[in-house]
């Protein structure tokens, strides 16, 4: 999304110190929005600290084809701030004391960042 | 009542309790497996019952000796099955138990998924998260998990049982081609009270070894799995006065104890 709109932008410039900018240009970066798409990434860290390893991940992409992936070992990324570090913009933080807890119990898995990028 | 050797020692049993799974490679006849294999997907309840399919499959000495070490001896033999047959390419399923989860510390059901043809990766082959069947989860608020450290895909060679505890986090696979996938389930149960009966070299009764902990696990999880695992064990070698209903809630299943079974 970000690099769409960079482009669209270089152009308008270009185009306006060329002194040829027209309405059409202008409505194309209303276009440029009504494209964006939220992809969502579900990272299971080993704690509550962004640095830390993944034990799980699932990726939620709309433009994705929806065909069968096979499955994989190989985490995304090595942490949630790696994502991070990638664009990804964290929209939900784990909770623990939202959740039950038990000293002997095992449940979901822990624990549960909520990332996403808009593309 | 017909005779029925445990398999498993000690150490295995453990094992099971740690993962929540073992597989039997190619154990089953290879014409049977051919036989399995043409039928079509759905219940098979009077075909499971048959002489032939027990004989085969149900109280094959691998499969039932799985059941009688981890059951006891007068187990419950499935008289009910479902054949899940995959043919068109599919996402996957998502991650589920079945049914009720069975929580307990006890190990009173084991669900088994019979392969009569060889499955390989791009067939969708079952998944199963070994260590997930002691967590206590609804199996609707899981479905949007995807992939797991420590998930395991069941490619497996034709004839192969995999016996599971029930409530193991499982799903099938994402399948890229055409062809045909099938595989039996079905599930014995415990009728009693455990008691360390199972292969043994001494009555000594060994100190419960935790096998390590799972890739996708925290350390506090693992901690809770070890302590779990200790419970377990105990209740299995009859050390604790741990009650679990027997025969556990059958929700889809039923059995026949195994002194009422003539072949």
């Amino acid at each position: 999304m970000k690099s769409a709109l960079n482009e669209w932008l270089n152009d308008c410039i270009d185009k306006l110190n060329a002194d040829e900018l027209t309405e059409v240009d202008l409505n194309s970066v209303i276009d440029v929005l009504r494209t964006e798409k939220q992809i969502i990434l579900y990272l299971y860290s080993k704690s509550t600290n962004l640095r830390s390893p993944l034990g799980a991940w699932a990726l939620y992409d709309p433009a994705a084809p929806d065909e069968p992936v096979l499955p994989s070992q190989e985490p995304p990324y090595s942490s949630v701030l790696d994502a991070v570090r990638d664009g990804w913009r964290i929209v939900q933080f784990p909770r623990p004391e939202l959740y039950s807890f038990s000293d002997v119990e095992n449940a979901y898995l822990n624990f549960e960042f909520i990332l996403e990028k808009i593309i | 009542m017909l005779n029925v050797e445990p398999t498993l020692n000690d150490d295995q049993v453990m094992q099971f309790i740690h993962n929540g799974y073992i597989t039997l490679e190619s154990i089953i006849d290879e014409d049977f497996n051919r036989e399995c294999d043409a039928i079509p997907g759905g219940g098979l309840g009077g075909f499971v019952q048959t002489d032939e399919f027990r004989r085969n499959v149900l109280l094959h000495p691998e499969v039932a000796g799985v059941a009688r070490s981890l059951l006891g001896a007068d187990f419950l033999v499935p008289t009910n099955a479902h054949h899940h047959l995959f043919e068109a390419p599919h996402r996957g399923q998502t991650w589920h138990s079945d049914g009720l989860t069975e929580y307990g510390y006890g190990i009173t059901h084991l669900q088994c998924y019979y392969y009569p043809k060889e499955v390989k990766i791009e067939d969708g082959p079952t998944m199963i998260l070994p260590g997930s069947h002691f967590r206590l989860v609804d199996r609707e608020a899981i479905a949007h998990y995807g992939d797991i450290l420590g998930q395991l895909s069941l490619t497996v060679p034709a004839g192969t049982v995999a016996m599971t505890r029930y409530g193991i986090w499982h799903k099938a696979g994402p399948k890229l081609n055409a062809d045909r996938r099938g595989m039996i389930k079905f599930s014995y149960f415990r009728s009693s009270m455990p008691k360390r009966d199972w292969k043994r070299e001494s009555d000594e009764i060994p100190t419960y070894q935790h096998k390590g902990r799972h890739a996708y696990v925290t350390e506090v999880e693992s901690y809770r799995d070890r302590q779990r695992g200790q419970w377990t064990w105990n209740w299995l070698c009859g050390l604790t006065e741990v009650e679990e209903e027997l025969p556990p809630k059958k929700m889809f299943n039923s059995g026949i104890p195994l002194s009422e079974i003539s072949l």
